[in-house]
């Protein structure tokens, strides 16, 4: 494509070199976060500084994972990286059914209140999180919810939904509604109609909208920090602040969380980036 | 009920004053079956004393169920959100003094509830100061209060000595004066690897150094009819101290962004060469793992200021049992069980300032006797400053007032105001509070 | 369509409108009521005094809360846009390279993997004046001599949050429009180019109004999540110092919860809502019109 443009030799070089310094101011502050992960406490804050570790060191992984010994029993890591692991796809997979349906209501659909309530979805998302935190908690607290994985994967799929309405809403309106109608004439309910062509045919749109709820999911902080308490329901972001006590922060146990925060959804990422590309393409724009 | 369980306890002070504690833990009751709910304050400083709870549930038969662990101010927060949802479901939360007038009626008044004798174990000065409109609301676990560190590589270096009495004529020794102090870490301040000191910006840790300052001044944050005096020529001479170092470069321009962390990370990296601070950090900054002036760390009193008193900050961690509890006798008889002789003596060899009055002289000598000379010292020191250390006003507002004064201390730190129209505003604005709150006489 | 029942769309929509209803909906009106109410945490019972447009009156009378409304403003303006200009910058580079496609946009992601409340901490060490990296890498250059107190100095604490926040969201920007590069019909191109234009050229008049309802997309996904900054620079500076990087998200936090004031910070709260639905609602109308001139139905 317009790689294929004519290019003289310098100009892609040029390119290679912009690309290569864009990338690299995108890692290093990331990449810090990595190599601190790796390095005792005392190197962390040296001055003057210690560019390369000189004793790299996995203690900070043992430590939040109670390995070592003569110290006191480690976090209780392994449950937050599973409660955030169940919140997190659990909430990404019903938001994507949810949303689904929605989007194909108002893709397939005419009816009364349709454009206000689609606008409605898109401003539920405007209200920031720390004016809803408090009312929420009473709402939830009513309910019982509190501490409960449930309640953050019910609070997530209202953050989820609307994105995922709007992009699915794009991709039905880009298939043809003749397809459907001809499967339905050759005797498919309207039910199987879906399965077999449409569905298919959004399957894309509908992994860039998972992979959007599921990085939002996992990295959510203020709304968790506010609904959980205990290993029942805590995430991981929310077990970053378990590193800092009134007087200290511990910057090296701290990064070596981050690095646990950080992998799981860099791989998803890397699995999934083809159709995360794909399905941002074609669902917001066209439709 | 009640008068039985008076009994027991009374049974176990009668027999902790003679410490065979062996004998004392019938005390504390038997509840065998009951869950007890508790919310306590994380971190690693703090929970070592949990351990000792499993010990606790041995002797009652109850079980501990810690429903939340969590830094100070997210655990305030959340106690909030308990009260204002009505779902105080737990029994016992930990407290500070500085929080606990904030929370209203939620805790009960534990004076009928303890007997007088084992009261009278604890520091008479940090009981006060746990009591709020009379009502000892929290039992203290550990008490906080500032005193000075000193990094030995520099004040003991013979060089910068001998320059230091060629110019002010005088030895170079820890700053007994504010003026001193002062005078010090502007002159032994060498950018970018070793500031003077530092000092916490931001948040209530900027409102209480300066407080200190201002009361070390002779001068008070309120007068008898809770009107703001922090503007008063005490409390513009105090703010002008630390526009004075803050311009002079003696500290870091970023200190108006830090919390304790960052000072006690910049003193352990030997970037500071003295520092105002909590008992708390003593073994950090002597840990050779953790710290790069482990071995060279002196103590000395805070300075005094202008009015020759000293105006020590204080505070203690504690223990609150909520008035919604439903076994009551179990809550106290877990926090009576959590701030006893050993639990206290557990607080204080990990380096924190305990509040019962004989723990404080026990572990000094264990210090001494195993030849730990540097924390026997510090106890003696720390202890000293507490005689004349005094908490914030225990007023609901504290916190509330501290927020509109800092940022205006900020302000003129960094120079953006004068230190007398900084604190002019802020305490129009806290006269404001005053006002709304109905406390102004 | 006509054959189907009436309810069926409102069926399908019903679990979604459920969900938001009582994560949102009920959660807005109970804080909406709060507002007009002396709401103070620790007191639950002023949660029923009624006290009319007072919070409103005294808010408007407050020159803090209309710097930090101010300053929000501009702080997402600029942010928006330059995350905008950065992104778009990005994917022309990242749709150039053929080789390592993968990696490459994968990397281009790598800040989307960051909780904001992460990129706080990691950019409060980054900027933090005496030790932190930039500092040091500077001294280590020699560029500097004395500590640039990047957390302090009224403009450069803007500059750094705002620097974390264009850290923390331009991938997202570039993610949308790399794909909507990808989209680019290529007849178009070559026909401009057999034509005369120059590179230019051809990026003002052909890609760029093809980029539009895309560029329209990610500034309408940026602008509902913007407040997620608050995470971040709540660790950096916490508004501070002297109040310099103030947003209403930090003001809003600390008299809600600090200062116990539910009902006054959920008045402030009002007026974010407000604000950012106002912005919202304007993109979303641009990108409706875009919409349909890219010939979609409506």
């Amino acid at each position: 494509m317009s790689a294929r443009m004519i290019e003289q030799p310098w100009q892609r070089w040029a390119i290679r070199f912009a690309l290569f310094v864009a990338l690299a101011i995108l890692c290093i502050p990331g990449l810090w976060v990595v190599l601190t992960a790796f390095r005792p406490n005392v190197e962390i804050m040296a001055r003057p500084p210690v560019w390369i570790p000189q004793h790299p060191t996995l203690d900070n992984f043992r430590r939040i994972f109670g390995l070592l010994p003569a110290e006191q029993q480690g976090l209780p890591v392994a449950d937050y990286f599973r409660n955030s692991l169940v919140i997190s796809v659990t909430s990404t997979i019903i938001a994507i059914l949810v949303g689904m349906m929605g989007g194909y209501a108002f893709a397939r659909f005419r009816f009364r209140g349709k454009k206000a309530m689609f606008l409605g979805f898109m401003l539920s998302r405007t209200v920031p999180g720390i004016a809803l935190s408090l009312p929420l908690f009473i709402v939830w607290s009513r309910l019982g919810l509190i501490d409960t994985k449930i309640g953050m994967i019910v609070i997530y799929l209202a953050i989820n939904i609307p994105f995922t309405i709007w992009l699915t809403d794009g991709f039905f309106r880009q298939i043809p509604v003749d397809l459907s109608d001809a499967a339905q004439i050759d005797g498919c309910t309207r039910w199987q109609a879906f399965w077999k062509i449409e569905f298919p045919l959004a399957r894309s749109g509908l992994a860039s909208a998972a992979i959007f709820a599921f990085l939002t999911s996992w990295n959510e902080y203020a709304l968790a920090a506010q609904i959980t308490r205990t290993t029942n329901a805590k995430t991981m972001p929310v077990g970053l602040m378990d590193f800092t006590a009134q007087f200290t922060v511990d910057w090296a146990g701290m990064s070596a969380m981050a690095v646990l925060i950080i992998i799981p959804a860099l791989i998803l990422t890397f699995i999934v980036q083809k159709h995360l590309i794909a399905g941002l393409t074609f669902g917001g724009v066209k439709g | 009920m009640r008068p039985r369980f008076k009994a027991l306890l009374l049974a176990c002070a009668a027999l902790a004053g003679g410490m065979s504690l062996a004998h004392a833990q019938e005390g504390y009751g038997k509840f065998d079956g009951y869950t007890l709910k508790v919310k306590l304050i994380g971190g690693t400083q703090y929970e070592k004393l949990y351990t000792r709870i499993p010990e606790w549930e041995k002797l009652t038969g109850a079980k501990v169920d810690i429903v939340s662990s969590k830094n100070h101010f997210d655990l305030d927060r959340e106690i909030k959100q308990d009260i204002a949802s009505g779902s105080i479901s737990w029994c016992v939360g930990s407290n500070h003094t500085s929080f606990a007038p904030q929370y209203g009626d939620l805790y009960v008044d534990l004076k009928p509830l303890i007997p007088a004798e084992t009261l009278a174990d604890y520091v008479p000065a940090t009981l006060k100061a746990s009591e709020v409109d009379g009502r000892l609301v929290q039992l203290p676990r550990v008490t906080d209060v500032s005193n000075l560190y000193y990094n030995k590589d520099v004040y003991e270096n013979p060089d910068i000595k001998a320059k230091y009495k060629a110019k002010f004529g005088t030895d170079l020794a820890p700053p007994k004066t504010y003026d001193e102090y002062k005078q010090q870490v502007i002159f032994l301040a060498n950018p970018p690897n070793l500031y003077g000191t530092a000092f916490p910006g931001k948040d209530e840790g900027m409102t209480g150094r300066f407080m200190e300052l201002v009361r070390a001044n002779g001068g008070d944050m309120f007068d008898d009819k809770w009107n703001p005096t922090f503007n008063s020529p005490a409390g513009v001479a105090a703010l002008q101290w630390f526009v004075d170092i803050y311009k002079a470069g003696a500290v870091p321009a970023g200190t108006v962004n830090y919390t304790w962390d960052d000072i006690g990370q910049a003193m352990a990296a030997g970037t500071l060469a003295i520092d105002l601070d909590w008992p708390g950090f003593a073994a950090f900054f002597n840990d050779q793992a953790s710290s790069k002036i482990a071995g060279k760390v002196g103590f000395a009193l805070a300075p005094v200021g202008s009015s020759g008193k000293r105006g020590g900050w204080s505070g203690s961690h504690s223990f609150s049992v909520t008035q919604a509890c439903d076994n009551k006798k179990a809550a106290v008889s877990f926090i009576t069980f959590m701030t006893n002789y050993d639990s206290e003596m557990m607080e204080a060899r990990a380096g924190n300032l305990p509040t019962r009055t004989k723990v404080f002289a026990d572990v000094e000598k264990e210090f001494r006797d195993k030849g730990n000379t540097y924390m026997a010292e510090m106890f003696g020191t720390w202890e000293k400053s507490l005689e004349t250390a005094r908490t914030p006003p225990l007023i609901p507002q504290w916190i509330e007032v501290s927020n509109v004064l800092w940022p205006q201390l900020q302000a003129a730190i960094v120079g953006q105001k004068t230190p007398k129209e900084a604190l002019d505003k802020a305490a129009s604005d806290a006269h404001d509070i005053m006002e709304d709150a109905g406390l102004l006489k | 369509m006509l054959r189907s029942p009436r309810a069926i769309p409102y069926l399908l929509l019903l679990p979604s409108i459920v969900v938001i209803a009582a994560v949102v909906l009920v959660p807005v009106l109970v804080s909406l009521w709060s507002s007009f109410t002396p709401y103070n945490l620790t007191r639950p019972a002023t949660l029923f005094t009624f006290v009319g447009w007072r919070n409103y009156q005294r808010l408007f009378a407050n020159a803090d809360f209309w710097w930090a409304f101010g300053r929000t403003l501009v702080f997402v303006t600029v942010a928006l846009n330059l995350e905008l200009v950065f992104g778009l910058a990005l994917a022309l580079l990242v749709n150039r390279v053929t080789t390592g496609r993968k990696t490459i946009r994968t990397i281009m992601m790598f800040p989307m993997m960051f909780s904001p409340i992460l990129v706080g901490f990691q950019f409060k060490y980054v900027f933090n004046d005496s030790v932190g990296i930039l500092n040091n890498a500077l001294f280590s250059l020699g560029l500097i001599t004395r500590p640039i107190p990047w957390l302090v100095n009224g403009a450069l604490a803007n500059f750094s949050i705002l620097a974390a926040e264009i850290w923390m969201s331009t991938s997202i920007f570039a993610i949308l429009l790399l794909s909507g590069l990808l989209a680019l019909p290529q007849d178009p191109i070559e026909a401009a180019k057999v034509d005369g234009c120059n590179p230019v050229q051809v990026f003002r008049h052909i890609t760029l109004p093809f980029l539009m309802p895309f560029i329209y997309i990610a500034m309408t996904i940026r602008s509902l999540d913007v407040a997620r900054a608050y995470d971040m620079v709540r660790i950096m500076t916490n508004g501070g110092p002297a109040g310099r990087t103030e947003l209403l998200w930090t003001l809003i936090a600390r008299v809600g919860y600090q200062n116990s004031q539910m009902g006054m910070a959920n008045a402030m709260g009002y007026v974010s809502i407000l604000t950012s639905i106002a912005f919202t609602f304007y993109f979303y109308r641009k990108l409706s019109l875009s919409r349909r001139y890219m010939g979609g139905a409506e």
